[in-house]
């Protein structure tokens, strides 16, 4: 097998498949389609997202979803050509080789403008949409000054002087400003439900903005809490404290009550 | 002999350097002995120490004094434990310590799994978790950084292009002796309670750890040392050692892919060298790098590292992409399908590895104006690294696929660095990735690029190459075995940690939220049974090397020079330098041939070939 001249098997074989490939692509089009309807649906019918709970957290799930509607066809069309060639073009005992075809420009154009127009719109979409969406509301209601030390968070309310550690209150449907800091290593401000994050970086004030949308507490979603996301040291995995959101009258009372 | 001469030297040395440090502290008032600070010092003699003992003393620096050189008299399995200049030798002594690094960070995967099963902490402490978990971090990036293009760079790269060895083989053999002084320094630092940073090791944390963090920068230090001269051993192989006719578009797709990771190991690892020597300073010398109370800047250090450590992702990956279009093409019995464009996308890759490093800092506090560009920049790298796929569907596309077990590999690496890649776009939109760094999501993308496309290609090129390096066959029904079992077990611990990303599971944590649990114990079990797959392997490796049967010179009935020389090669591989005549893949060209060995004349196919 292998390096012996083979040309008269070899050759007629090429004929018959390059009369079979107009078929071939057909069938193999229909297939990819159809995967392609049947994959978009089940993509389509899972909840990929946990809680979401904030403004910032239904620009980044669109984005999410959005990509899976965009990733799937590829996803698909690497398996089912691929998958296509493996079941059918297997080895069938003779020690011919395949057709020499060592180029198609039609096959490598259109990649090329498949692949970089869809890089292109993934990157205006949802890339520097979300990114813009994200920083499209810049004035806070209300700004607090986070910090980050091992192995515990500490809030202050900026406006009213309140220091708190343990949970966080926020009032909903308000505009946060995070300023957030650390005292000894990295850490990273993160709140799941909310889909914001951000490194608390020693010697630099980093920001993060923040609409709540929802009411809840750790106690009901796991991921109403501000957990650190870097890597900080031995008690890095409990770094975490609860998050709570609250009507706007009641956040008020707490933060009177907690001498603001 | 040579590794006693080579130990005894280092700690010579290591002592040495030691009192000159002591010496300088003492002057300058301070105390004399601190750990950290003398080893720093010292590990620079001891290096040096073990580099002369181990053999270039004696083979390569005597001369340099007027003296002549000792003559190289080892022979048969001791060579593999000395200091021998042969490609083949040191291709097979890359291979197996490196497959023995592989083994021990996967066993410390095991242990992590066995931790994250359930909630709370079982057999591990947050301290000891972090230990592990940094351990088979660094330990498997290193596997993945040098196995395959020290293994196969090495034993593989200089037949296929029709060279008797590599380029400089004095340095080849320096730059695999800087290996064991790595072994030494990661076992120095679990010994002496590890370190916790993971390893990306951000500063300031990795300034403050105790002082195993130490031998973790010594170890990635010396590793680096190593690479940089391997690299560039095989850059200037593969510019000046080409055989006669052997043009650039000849090269077989998997030297293309060795050369450019080389180029890209030669430019990039001196800054994670440099990350590491600025930790050190920072830790011993009382430089403040690092420190903001003092005007340093913790963020340089991610910048500097992602520097390295993005294009270290290519580094790991092009060889993959190598080995796999090498299979595809040889296995389907078809000629490599744009073969130019392939090229095209590994030039293009390793062009625009150095723009993206960025996407690792998304939420690092860096600079809100670079998330735009490093977004659309690591959008982009996609377009070059499509091409890979493009080749490798045109090359299967009405081909004779063959499924051999090395076959079999190559398509779980596309399968799985399919999965790998098209998360990549995910995470590199700032939005999603915000929500997604550091969680588990992340840690799935980036073993479906490393282990489902990196090391699956590592297994694909072992059981290919083989019965050339051992002149022995592997079993096959125990090779595809392991492949399902691999190929199942992977995926069974990966896909499902994409869901723990989602659900909001972080990394590097020995414990987490009780919703996470039954995820959790999901990804463990996958783990397991993908841990056990490599008992097939190893049953398989170590009998067929001791009593398997005995390999033609071309079993897979394949194109490229190796397979057309015994197995195993003759010390000078081709008894006289071959002549090539046309690129590997002429499969189904009549009266193609890739290359005229002359008088060697075992290759009868080649001679039919040749008369045709
Ligand atoms: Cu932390
Ligand atoms: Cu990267």
């Amino acid at each position: 097998m292998g390096n012996g001249d083979h040309s008269t098997t070899s050759q007629t074989k090429d004929r018959t498949h390059s009369d079979r490939q107009p078929g071939r692509l057909a069938t193999v089009a229909f297939i990819w389609l159809l995967v392609t309807v049947l994959a978009e649906i089940t993509v389509a019918a899972i909840e990929w997202q946990p809680f979401a709970a904030s403004r910032e957290a239904t620009i980044s799930d669109d984005a999410f979803n959005l990509l899976m509607v965009l990733a799937t066809p590829v996803f698909t069309f690497v398996i089912v050509v691929g998958g296509y060639a493996l079941l059918r073009d297997r080895h069938r005992g003779d020690d011919a080789d395949g057709p020499p075809i060592r180029t198609s420009r039609a096959f490598i154009a259109t990649w090329l403008v498949v692949t970089t127009v869809l890089s292109v719109v993934v990157i205006i979409t949802p890339g520097f949409t979300g990114l813009d969406e994200l920083r499209a509301e810049p004035e806070a209601d209300l700004v607090i000054d986070v910090r980050a030390e091992r192995w515990s968070w500490a809030y202050r309310y900026a406006d009213s002087g309140v220091e708190t550690q343990g949970n966080l209150m926020l009032p909903i449907n308000r505009r946060v400003l995070f300023r957030i800091s650390s005292t000894d290593v990295i850490h990273s401000f993160w709140i799941p439900a909310f889909r914001i994050k951000k490194d608390a970086v020693p010697g630099q004030i980093t920001t993060t903005m923040v609409t709540p949308r929802k009411l809840g507490s750790f106690d009901n979603q796991e991921e109403m809490r501000v957990q650190c996301a870097e890597l900080c040291g031995v008690g890095h995995a409990r770094m975490f404290t609860g998050v709570t959101v609250v009507e706007q009258d009641e956040f008020d009372a707490w933060l009177a009550a907690a001498g603001g | 002999m040579t590794i006693v001469r080579g130990v005894v030297a280092g700690a010579v040395g290591y002592v040495l350097g030691a009192a000159l440090i002591m010496a300088i502290r003492a002057a300058s008032g301070a105390a004399a002995w601190e750990v950290e600070s003398v080893t720093a010092g010292a590990w620079l003699f001891a290096l040096t120490g073990w580099l002369l003992g181990v053999g270039v003393w004696r083979y390569w620096a005597r001369p340099w004094f007027g003296r002549p050189a000792d003559t190289y008299t080892t022979t048969g399995w001791r060579r593999y434990f000395d200091f021998d200049t042969d490609h083949k030798v040191i291709g097979v002594q890359y291979l197996i310590t490196f497959l023995t690094m592989f083994f021990m960070a996967g066993l410390f995967a095991m242990l992590m799994r066995y931790e994250l099963m359930g909630v709370g902490e079982d057999i591990l402490n947050s301290d000891q978790y972090n230990s592990i978990m940094s351990l088979h971090g660094t330990m498997m990036v290193f596997v993945a950084v040098a196995a395959t293009v020290g293994a196969f760079g090495n034993y593989v790269l200089p037949i296929m292009i029709g060279a008797d060895d590599m380029a400089y083989p004095k340095l080849n053999a320096l730059s695999f002796w800087l290996v064991p002084p790595v072994l030494v320094a990661l076992t120095a630092s679990f010994l002496l309670g590890g370190y916790d940073t993971g390893w990306t090791g951000y500063a300031p944390l990795s300034v403050k750890n105790d002082v195993g963090g130490l031998f973790f920068n010594l170890a990635f230090f010396s590793l680096g040392l190593s690479s940089i001269v391997g690299a560039l051993n095989i850059i200037v192989t593969v510019i000046t050692m080409r055989a006669r006719g052997m043009t650039w578009f000849r090269l077989p797709i998997f030297v293309w892919s060795i050369f450019v990771t080389a180029i890209l190991s030669l430019i990039f690892t001196q800054f994670v060298g440099l990350a590491m020597l600025l930790v050190i300073l920072d830790r011993t010398a009382g430089t403040v790098f690092f420190d903001p109370a003092s005007g340093g800047q913790p963020l340089l250090y991610q910048n500097v590292f992602w520097f390295y450590s993005h294009p270290a992702v290519y580094i790991m990956i092009l060889p993959a992409f190598g080995i796999t279009l090498e299979m595809v093409s040889h296995f389907s019995r078809k000629p490599l399908f744009a073969y130019r464009w392939a090229v095209g996308g590994l030039l293009g890759i390793m062009g625009m590895s150095s723009v993206v490093w960025a996407h690792h800092m998304f939420t690092s506090g860096m600079a809100e104006a670079l998330r735009k560009p490093f977004l659309a920049s690591t959008e982009l790298i996609s377009i070059p690294t499509g091409f890979i796929f493009l080749s490798a569907l045109g090359t299967l596309w009405l081909g004779r696929i063959r499924y051999t077990v090395p076959m079999l590999f190559a398509l779980g690496v596309l399968f799985n660095f399919l999965i790998g890649g098209l998360t990549g776009v995910f995470l590199a939109d700032v939005p999603v990735d915000i929500q997604l760094q550091d969680t588990y999501f992340v840690v799935a993308h980036f073993h479906y690029v490393i282990l489902g496309g990196g090391i699956f290609a590592l297994f694909g090129a072992i059981y290919y190459w083989f019965p050339k390096m051992t002149g022995r066959m592997m079993n096959n029904r125990l090779g595809k075995v392991h492949f399902w079992w691999m190929m199942v077990g992977f995926n069974a611990t990966f896909l499902p940690m994409f869901i723990l990303g989602l659900q909001g599971m972080n990394r590097r944590i020995a414990d987490y939220t009780p919703g996470l649990e039954s995820a959790n114990r999901a990804v463990s079990m996958g783990g397991f049974f993908l841990g056990t797959s490599f008992v097939i392997f190893l049953a398989n490796f170590i009998w067929s090397w001791v009593k398997g049967p005995p390999a033609p010179d071309n079993p897979w009935g394949a194109r490229t020079l190796e397979w057309q020389i015994p197995s195993p090669p003759p010390h000078e591989n081709f008894e006289i330098p071959p002549i090539v005549l046309a690129d590997p893949y002429g499969y189904g060209e009549p009266g193609s041939v890739h290359a005229d060995l002359g008088g060697n004349g075992r290759s009868e196919s080649l001679e039919e070939g040749v008369q045709a």
